[in-house]
């Protein structure tokens, strides 16, 4: 293993070392220190993290320093080959993307996290929980980071049930409480149908793909593709659907889609995050907003080169439905970790439907600058909610900017990234405004120029489009990009070096019969997006300004408001990550880690607008100065944040009232009472699927009631009677009374005698036992003698 | 007769075995017929490692399949010595033919 | 009688204590490959399998008369211990180790607590019925006859040893974590249960 592949696997290690630390000693080491203790082992992490990055960003030729190391596990003998399953960890510019955020993001939560629990209640039964906390913690920490460097899609699954299984553990930390331990069993249940389709997705890779390794996965993907061999020449006929070669490998991809749509909370699984906020908050910040929910992004980053052109599409339409409707129950709620959690609901929408899209770069780039101002907003809202004791409702806060003054402007700072601030023509922006933009980018391309990009595909030859590349840095209106790429690369590295040495599979045929597959995205989903681009700066808006500004509406809440350092001094430094993960190095090594992630033939052929090299096509879409993400979209989007702020200042500005009104209006009230409501979602699962198990489980033991129970009952009654009858006539013809008593008598014999051996000892049934042996191998015997 | 073959070892095994039976039938005592049943369980174990031994392949699938009757057997004694301890918390008396509440 | 009684054990510890001796000086040979058996032996081979067989027998008669359930698990200890030396015989030396420490050391004593925590004397002796030891011992007879006719009359694919079979701790470990994994896990997962089980049957309430 190379120095790097060694430093992320100490990463690993050490929050698993603290968590076996906690474990044991924990309640030993006490309130306080225990948790520092964690907050050591992932600031081991952090810089491990950051030795890396440097390393990462400093290299010059990073094709080198990308490796996948490690050793096989175990080594099956299945369909007469042998498959290896490895453990290896995968170092390549995602992985040090995502490792460095995790760490970061955690240590400042972490930190956060002493300040939080010190004045939370932490005692079941009289034992305190304060250091189970940071145990429960730093394990997560632990199988998150051993996610991300998970070469192998089976490790990715063990690493992804762990998460899974630690964000049950914090979701039910008060688990004293009725509600947590209900949230909790509910994100754990609601993730399981989830991981239901992963492990079935798991399984069709296993069979068809023949290994577990992401990367040789999809070489193998790609060749079967190519060759029209594998799962593409399978034949399945399941309960009568006849599903082959492309509809199963959609399925493949659809059934790993699965498990991102439990993790990241997508519709229709999207019911357990909101839920999941009865944790503490600084759990919603680290496992619910930034971290785990984003591994769902993450996994389909991973598996995007097994995901069909269907599939994509399918990923889209899931996540184009998720941020639009989470994003319209964010606007009625009311409490301010509620509307945090929806409104990563919705944000996480935006990643998925990235993905569905095509846009890898840009939805990795939107879940690292959102982590970082999504974490800080949280982080907020669980100072307000310390620093108000508990009160969580909005409508009883106001004015609090005077008592907490870090937490109001960082919370604005979050408001404005995830509102997409920017101004359009200027390279000057903040979060949202350019990596949820270029989501939306990528969408219009998909949506409006689908014909000229992606029509005329077939006939173009590939000198075209190294001609449009090298055209492209010298076009003057390129200044946008070449200043973003500028600002980014900062270590002095340059992006078209590494186009270059990547470059190669010139003229694939197999991507121009693929792209022709490629959907085009229908209006509506490139229009919800935008519509919703509207919404969130507004709810978000609402959400800061009934918190912080205005007068104070509850006088005792306003008068117990208080920050302490060990609280707010995250929040700065997560501030700071916000402002820079929107500049710097994160974009651009993102774009390359695509060049390297997602060569395979059905993934590129999204963006393949014209023929060439697969890695510049991605590449092209993202950075080509005709689609700059503001370039098309200036007149739709780009001031978005202005309209939503601005109304939400207009409605909230003056108090509660006007909003009141409004929300008696009488088509509003009905809306809001939908929206209220969840618009229903809850009430249908509740209804329909646990309902409805009920309604099952009692027709069948009604059934069973009926026509076995009641039938033998009448059979049994019905036979009686004709006996009696039976007998009756036999005493009145022939007298004969004895013979009833005979039959009884005899009854009663029988009984007796069967009821002789049923000693109900032991020993004696092991002698019966015996005997019947003996019998039966003297039978054998017999029979084979003669 | 000293050329000792599979056929001497399936011998014993088998008398052990059969004497495994004759002890859980004829012992009254919880723990005898644990015993008992440990001396099954031994007669089943020198069959495997007999037939491992003269198979005429070079592997120890028999030995590590002993392997595991052995755990079992070691699991299944702790097990039976918990379930004595209860038998004899609740009829204060390992007779097992007291145990016979559920007969019919 | 009741000497003899008590010198069966411990002729039987010395057997154990010497038999390694035995594999290595007669006809048994250690080498790289495992235990290697010389063309010429045999006959203290023969030897030491009857004494084993004897004891073997031996004390497992005297289990099935003995009526005093710490000598039963005395005499089993003798039993134990000569079936860990037939498969020293076997060439199944680690089978054999296996039994000595997890048998004769742990399970033999595990019975022996048994035995002291659920005896309100360890000398009580339960009687059986005259006819239920005539049943027992009638079937069990024919049961013995049975099963010795099948063995002494089956055709056994090998009667001779042609194969030496190694059976080295590597070999384990290596058939341990490939070809018997899945049973090695479960195996695990089981102990953890009755470990589990056993506990929480035997509590204190």
């Amino acid at each position: 293993m190379g120095t790097y592949e060694t430093l992320l696997c100490v990463g690993v290690v050490a929050p698993l070392a603290m968590f076996a630390v906690l474990a044991f000693f924990g309640h030993r080491i006490g309130k306080p220190l225990s948790g520092w203790v964690a907050v050591f082992g992932v600031f081991i992490s952090l810089g491990c993290a950051t030795y890396v990055l440097a390393g990462w960003l400093s290299a010059t030729d990073k094709a080198a320093l990308m490796a996948t190391t490690g050793y096989d596990w175990v080594v099956l003998n299945l369909f007469g080959n042998e498959m290896p399953i490895q453990f290896k960890v995968k170092l390549d510019g995602l992985t040090v993307m995502m490792y460095f955020m995790v760490t970061l993001v955690s240590t400042c939560i972490f930190v956060f996290s002493i300040g939080y629990m010190a004045g939370h209640s932490d005692e079941v039964d009289g034992q305190c929980k304060f250091h189970r906390f940071f145990c429960y913690l730093s394990l997560f920490e632990f199988s998150m980071l051993g996610l991300l460097i998970s070469s192998s899609i089976f490790f990715l699954f063990i690493f992804w049930e762990l998460v899974g299984l630690c964000s049950y553990l914090l979701i039910g930390f008060y688990f004293d409480k009725k509600f947590a331990s209900n949230a909790a069993m509910k994100a754990f249940i609601t993730n399981r149908v989830g991981d239901f389709g992963f492990l079935l997705g798991l399984m069709l890779v296993f069979v068809f793909l023949q290994t577990f390794d992401l990367d040789q996965a999809a070489t193998n993907f790609r060749q079967q593709y190519a060759t029209q061999s594998g799962i593409f020449a399978a034949d399945i006929d399941i309960l009568g659907w006849h599903i082959s070669g492309m509809g199963l490998a959609t399925l493949m991809g659809i059934g790993l889609f699965c498990g991102a749509m439990g993790k990241s909370a997508q519709f229709p699984l999207h019911v357990w995050l909101p839920d999941a906020m009865a944790g503490p908050t600084p759990v919603s910040a680290l496992i619910h907003a930034a971290t785990m929910v984003a591994a769902g992004v993450y996994l389909v980053a991973r598996v995007f080169r097994l995901l069909t052109p269907d599939a994509q599409f399918f990923i889209a339409v899931i996540g184009c439905i998720t941020l639009t409707i989470t994003a319209l129950i964010a606007i009625v709620q009311i409490d301010i970790k509620k509307v945090l959690a929806y409104s990563t609901l919705s944000q996480l929408g935006y990643m998925i439907f990235g993905m569905g899209v095509g846009a890898w770069p840009a939805a990795l780039f939107h879940l690292i600058t959102h982590a970082f101002f999504k974490a800080m907003m949280f982080l907020g809202s669980g100072q307000v909610i310390e620093g108000c004791h508990h009160v969580q409702d909005m409508r009883r806060m106001g004015g609090l900017r005077k008592r907490m003054p870090v937490t109001c402007w960082t919370f604005f700072i979050g408001v404005l990234a995830i509102a997409g601030v920017g101004i359009p023509g200027a390279h000057i922006g903040l979060g949202g405004y350019f990596s949820k933009d270029e989501v939306l980018a990528v969408a219009y391309e998909r949506t409006y120029n689908w014909e000229d990009r992606f029509g005329g595909h077939e006939k173009d030859d590939g000198h075209g489009a190294e001609a449009l590349h090298s055209a492209a840095p010298a076009n003057d209106d390129n200044v946008l990009r070449s200043g973003k790429v500028i600002l980014a690369s900062g270590g002095g590295h340059d992006e078209a070096a590494a186009h270059g040495a990547s470059g190669g599979h010139h003229d694939d045929p197999v991507l121009a019969g693929i792209a022709a597959k490629q959907h085009k995205i229908p209006k509506w989903m490139f229009w919800l997006p935008i519509i919703i681009a509207y919404v969130t700066p507004f709810y978000m808006m609402r959400c800061w300004w009934m918190t912080f500004m205005g007068k104070p509406r509850d006088e005792e809440v306003y008068h117990h408001a208080h920050e302490s350092p060990l609280m707010w001094a995250p929040l700065i430094v997560l501030a700071a990550g916000t402002f820079l993960s929107s500049y710097m190095m994160f974009r651009p090594q993102l774009g390359e880690a695509a060049v390297h992630a997602t060569p395979a033939p059905l993934v590129v052929s999204v963006d393949g607008e014209v023929p060439g090299s697969a890695q510049e096509e991605l590449l092209g879409l993202s950075h080509d100065k005709a689609k700059d993400p503001h370039a098309a979209l200036i007149g739709i989007v780009g001031f978005a944040w202005l309209a939503g702020m601005g109304l939400a200042w207009l409605i909230y500005r003056n108090g509660l009232e006007l909003a009141e009104r409004i929300r008696r209006l009488p088509f509003i009230r009905f809306i809001h009472w939908c929206l209220m409501e969840k618009l229903f979602f809850d009430h249908i699962y509740d209804t329909v699927l646990v309902g409805g198990t009920k309604w099952v489980l009692a027709q069948v033991s009604r059934a069973v009631d009926t026509y076995i129970i009641d039938g033998i009952a009448n059979l049994l009654g019905r036979g009686t009677v004709r006996i009696a009858e039976f007998s009756g006539n036999i005493m009145d013809t022939g007298g004969v009374d004895g013979l009833v008593d005979a039959i009884a008598e005899s009854t009663q014999g029988v009984g007796e005698m069967v009821r002789q051996p049923q000693t109900g000892k032991i020993r004696n049934y092991v002698l019966f036992g015996t005997t019947g042996a003996v019998l039966v191998l003297a039978a054998i015997i017999a029979v084979v003698m003669s | 007769m000293f050329e000792i073959g599979l056929t001497h070892y399936l011998v014993v095994a088998t008398l052990l075995f059969v004497m495994g039976i004759f002890v859980m039938i004829t012992k009254r005592n919880a723990i005898g017929i644990l015993i008992g049943v440990e001396m099954v369980l031994n007669g089943a174990n020198i069959n495997l490692v007999a037939f491992n031994r003269y198979n005429g392949m070079s592997n120890i699938d028999g030995q590590i399949t002993s392997l595991f009757v052995i755990v079992l057997a070691a699991a299944e004694a702790a097990l039976a010595v918990a379930i004595c301890m209860n038998f004899y918390k609740n009829l204060n008396t390992v007779d097992v033919d007291h145990g016979d509440t559920l007969a019919g | 009688m009741k000497l003899l009684t008590l010198a069966a054990p411990i002729i039987v510890v010395m057997l154990v204590a010497i038999a390694p001796a035995f594999a290595v000086d007669t006809d048994l040979t250690l080498s790289e490959q495992g235990i290697q058996r010389s063309a010429d032996g045999g006959l203290l081979e023969a030897l030491m399998f009857y004494v084993c067989a004897a004891v073997v027998l031996g004390s497992g008669l005297a289990i099935c008369l003995s009526k005093n359930i710490v000598r039963m698990a005395v005499y089993l200890f003798g039993t134990l211990a000569s079936v860990a030396l037939m498969y020293f015989l076997l060439l199944a030396n680690f089978i054999g180790v296996i039994q000595l420490i997890v048998y004769a050391g742990g399970t033999l004593i595990l019975l022996i607590f048994g035995v002291m925590l659920t005896s309100k004397s360890p000398w009580a002796k339960f009687d059986v019925k005259r006819n239920e030891l005539i049943a027992a011992g009638v079937v069990c007879a024919l049961f013995a006859c049975l099963l010795l006719f099948v063995v002494v009359n089956a055709e056994w694919p090998l009667e001779t040893d042609a194969v030496v079979v190694g059976s080295s701790m590597t070999q384990f470990g290596v058939g341990l974590l490939t070809n018997y994994l899945v049973p090695f896990e479960a195996m695990s997962v089981l102990l953890l249960v009755v470990m589990i089980g056993a506990a929480y049957m035997a509590r204190q309430e």
